[in-house]
């Protein structure tokens, strides 16, 4: 059971791997002996993460810093290894890294910055999440063409259920069984509505292509191969649908699950002073800042407005937002009957149409 | 030696020391009753998460199975954001499903129904606790036993305990608070009285020996009756000053005024002749008279409680001698035998020697006074004792006490001040010695001697 599960976070939101890629950056010479270090272990692709180390550097320039990017799966096992050990630890997989905070593992940050964090995106001062993330719905030009805009989980359904025939083979989403993450999603919508599992069994019916990424969602769905995408990530797919106009990213109204990525200071952290002050900048207005204009993982600080950050996505989608909770409940997650039970009852749905006499 | 304390802090002390000993004792039981309570409320939430599992646990795939309701985990989670711990064992104690393999508990099962257990256990560097459900499936033909267990950490058992303590607190402390102003008022009215005794005191005429009249509680009542004892003896002793400076004044007044008279007298008349004889009985008189100011004057010094000089080893022997030397020549002229009797070794006792020869010199004098032909001085040696013996009239037995008594003369018609037996008294009185008066063994005369407490070497 244990090695499913390695198989499916290898799997967890990678991008065309990139490997194990480091940023470094050296400590200013100036600072001579007073040079300090810092080193972040995240699963957080490059291009997000730099401008953070960036800014993060110019303030700091005391600090040399490196930063290894691992799939969650790495992540975490390395932590759990104790191969390498890191000063903070950043994770889109939520439910393993509450696992690790729940255990133990984690170390109280008690900064201003930390204590007037929004307490729907902390647990106990020890966990962060600084990120806010959607989970999306991205379709072809082509599909908007000739069956209208989709903007809802309901109008999703509606389409799969009236052109099942059209459809066949032009619909992407995670496989639960091999995804983590879709894993995860797959959790979260049936708590949050029995009708999740029509919309399985349209799927199933649809024929649609079960795959492992975000990342090869996007690039089926840029080459055409697919007209919708179901359950993407929507930091990532951002960048993606702003450089292709043939595509279309929808952010469901009626519920849209969002993810975020979850930092913590282990209690085996080398430095941690510096790493305090790491997380203590993620949390700052200013980091937060960089996350908001700079990048497209969405800021939480409740300061800031404007586009890129949770308050635009709240004005605009009001209730609709469902934030992943940061509570026991993801332990539920983790369970190994609780997923074998999961994913027989999603294989029964997604093959409700073919077992129909 | 320890600085004497104030009744009112000695008060203080003893009736605060306990209450504060009862409130800590309070404070700790409030605190226990805090967690138990707080442990109670809680612990229902364990409950409520068991049986939330249990009710999820089936048989299927000819196994136990679980599809585990977060739920059941979020209820653990209050405010507090407990750390939350849950596992599935079978009956035969194998790991089925969960986050961490909590320790069981051995405690028996209950006879009927589920068993429930809460306990305390510290697993892995946390206090937790844990509740354990013990249950079976009840299906159709299965008896299939299971354990469910969850632990959370305590923060919100802590801070519900903290609440409920600091409630407590509160009345704890309000309790204490009126104890200790109540206790406070209470010593202070109980020491009124005596603060009203001292002033009472303190606000009276120096001079007044009047009686102290004033209500009192019954402890201090009896320290008045003390007093006033003490006031009654003190009016005694100055009604007896009074009598004796009374009685010195009239006994000088009296040769003062005679001197006087022969004065005025032997002025009227020429002869010299009569002038050398008034002047011849003037010189006796203020010979008498200054005898009488040197005796009233030792009697004062000897009545003085404060002028007591220290008792040294002080031979009798040698004092005896001293006394029969300076009487000899008086004695010789009134042709009067004085003698003396002293034992083989020396006798010494505590004492001082001047005041003890002018004992005997009074008591010499007195003898010679009152007629009598033969004196004997007599030391002995156990018990030590100084005694003079005459052959005069002696002292009826019924007036030997009176003439104890200042101014008090045996006959009328002796030249006597009356002070010499007092002062023997008073002498006897400092050297704690008993003064006896006695007919001789031949039945004639009188006998005085000073008997001394005790021999020392």
């Amino acid at each position: 059971m244990k090695h499913l599960w390695i198989y499916l976070m290898a799997a967890w939101l990678s991008l065309p791997a990139l490997g194990s890629d480091t940023i470094e950056y050296p400590a200013s010479s100036e600072s001579g002996s007073s040079a300090r270090s810092l080193i972040v272990h995240g699963a957080l692709d490059l291009p997000y993460v730099r401008p953070l180390l960036d800014d993060f550097h110019r303030r700091h320039p005391d600090i040399a810093l490196r930063y290894r990017n691992f799939t969650t799966l790495s992540v975490h096992r390395r932590f759990l290894e104790d191969e390498e050990r890191a000063d903070v630890m950043i994770s889109s997989a939520m439910p393993w890294q509450y696992r690790l905070a729940n255990d133990g593992y984690a170390q109280p940050l008690e900064t201003p910055n930390a204590s007037a964090w929004p307490a729907w995106a902390r647990w106990r001062q020890e966990l962060f999440g600084f990120t806010f993330e959607p989970i999306v719905i991205v379709y072809h030009r082509e599909l908007a063409e000739r069956f209208g805009p989709i903007t809802s989980h309901a109008d999703l359904l509606q389409l799969l259920e009236t052109h099942h025939q059209a459809l066949q083979g032009r619909v992407v989403t995670y496989d639960p069984a091999r995804s983590g993450a879709g894993y995860t999603y797959a959790i979260e919508e049936v708590r949050l509505s029995p009708r999740y599992w029509d919309l399985v069994a349209a799927m199933g019916r649809a024929n649609t292509r079960l795959v492992d990424t975000t990342g090869e969602m996007l690039d089926g769905l840029a080459e055409g191969r697919f007209w919708l995408g179901y359950n993407l990530l929507g930091s990532y797919a951002r960048d993606v649908v702003e450089t292709n106009p043939d595509l279309k990213m929808a952010i469901p109204d009626d519920y849209a699950l969002v993810t975020q990525r979850l930092a913590f200071l282990p209690r085996s952290a080398p430095h941690p002073e510096t790493a305090e002050v790491f997380l203590d900048y993620l949390l700052s207005e200013a980091g937060q800042r960089v996350i908001a204009e700079q990048t497209t993982l969405g800021a939480v600080h409740p300061a800031l407005q404007g586009p890129g950050t949770a308050q635009a996505l709240r004005e605009s989608l009001g209730d609709a937002l469902r934030p992943i909770r940061l509570g026991p409940g993801l332990l539920a997650t983790l369970d190994d009957l609780k997923r074998e039970a999961l994913l027989s009852h999603w294989r029964r749905e997604y093959h409700r149409w073919l077992n129909l006499p | 030696m320890r600085a004497p304390r104030s009744l009112y802090s000695r008060l203080l002390v003893w009736l605060l020391l306990p209450l504060v000993l009862l409130g800590s004792l309070m404070l700790i039981q409030a605190y226990y009753d805090a967690r138990r309570t707080a442990d109670r409320a809680f612990d229902r939430l364990l409950e409520a998460a068991t049986l939330a599992i249990a009710e999820q646990v089936q048989w299927q795939n000819e196994r136990l199975w679980l599809d585990l309701p977060p739920a059941a985990l979020e209820m653990l989670a209050t405010g507090a954001q407990e750390r939350v711990f849950y596992a599935l064992y079978n009956g035969q104690g194998e790991f089925i499903t969960g986050n961490a393999r909590l320790p069981g508990d051995a405690r028996q099962d209950v006879e009927s129904g589920d068993t429930l257990l809460y306990r305390d256990i510290d697993w892995r560097d946390m206090t937790l606790r844990q509740g354990v459900r013990r249950t079976r499936l009840e299906d159709w033909s299965l008896r299939e036993r299971f354990e469910v267990r969850v632990a959370q950490t305590r923060e919100g058992r802590a801070a519900l305990t903290l609440s409920l303590l600091r409630g407590n607190l509160a009345y704890i402390g309000v309790m204490a608070g009126v104890a200790v102003v109540m206790l406070l008022l209470a010593v202070r009215s109980a020491l009124a009285p005596l603060t009203r005794l001292r002033r009472a005191i303190r606000t009276r005429d120096p001079r007044t020996l009047a009686p102290l009249e004033l209500p009192l509680p019954r402890e201090l009542a009896e320290l008045r009756e003390t007093i006033n004892e003490l006031l009654a003896r003190m009016r005694r002793v100055r009604a007896n000053q009074e009598r004796f400076i009374g009685d010195a004044s009239h006994q000088l007044r009296t040769p003062l005024a005679g001197l006087s008279a022969r004065a005025e007298l032997a002025l009227r008349q020429d002869d010299p002749q009569a002038w050398h004889d008034a002047l011849k009985a003037m010189r006796s008189t203020s010979a008498n008279t200054a005898r009488l100011a040197v005796q009233l004057l030792s009697l004062t010094r000897l009545n003085n409680p404060e002028a007591t000089p220290e008792l040294v080893t002080t031979d009798l022997d040698r004092v005896a001698r001293t006394a029969l030397h300076h009487a000899w020549h008086a004695c010789h002229r009134a042709g009067i035998d004085l003698g003396l009797e002293t034992p083989d070794t020396p006798v010494t006792v505590r004492g001082i020697d001047w005041q003890l020869e002018e004992a005997l010199s009074n008591l010499i004098d007195n003898a010679r006074r009152y007629g009598a032909r033969r004196i004997t001085i007599q030391v002995s040696g156990s018990p030590p004792s100084l005694a003079v013996e005459d052959d005069g009239p002696g002292i009826p037995a019924d007036k030997r006490l009176l003439v104890l008594r200042p101014f008090y003369r045996g006959t009328s018609d002796g030249e006597g001040s009356g002070l010499g037996l007092a002062i023997v008294d008073g002498i006897a009185r400092s050297h704690a010695a008993r003064l006896i008066l006695e007919e001789t063994p031949s039945g004639r005369g009188l006998r005085v001697s000073l008997r001394f407490p005790g021999e020392i070497s």
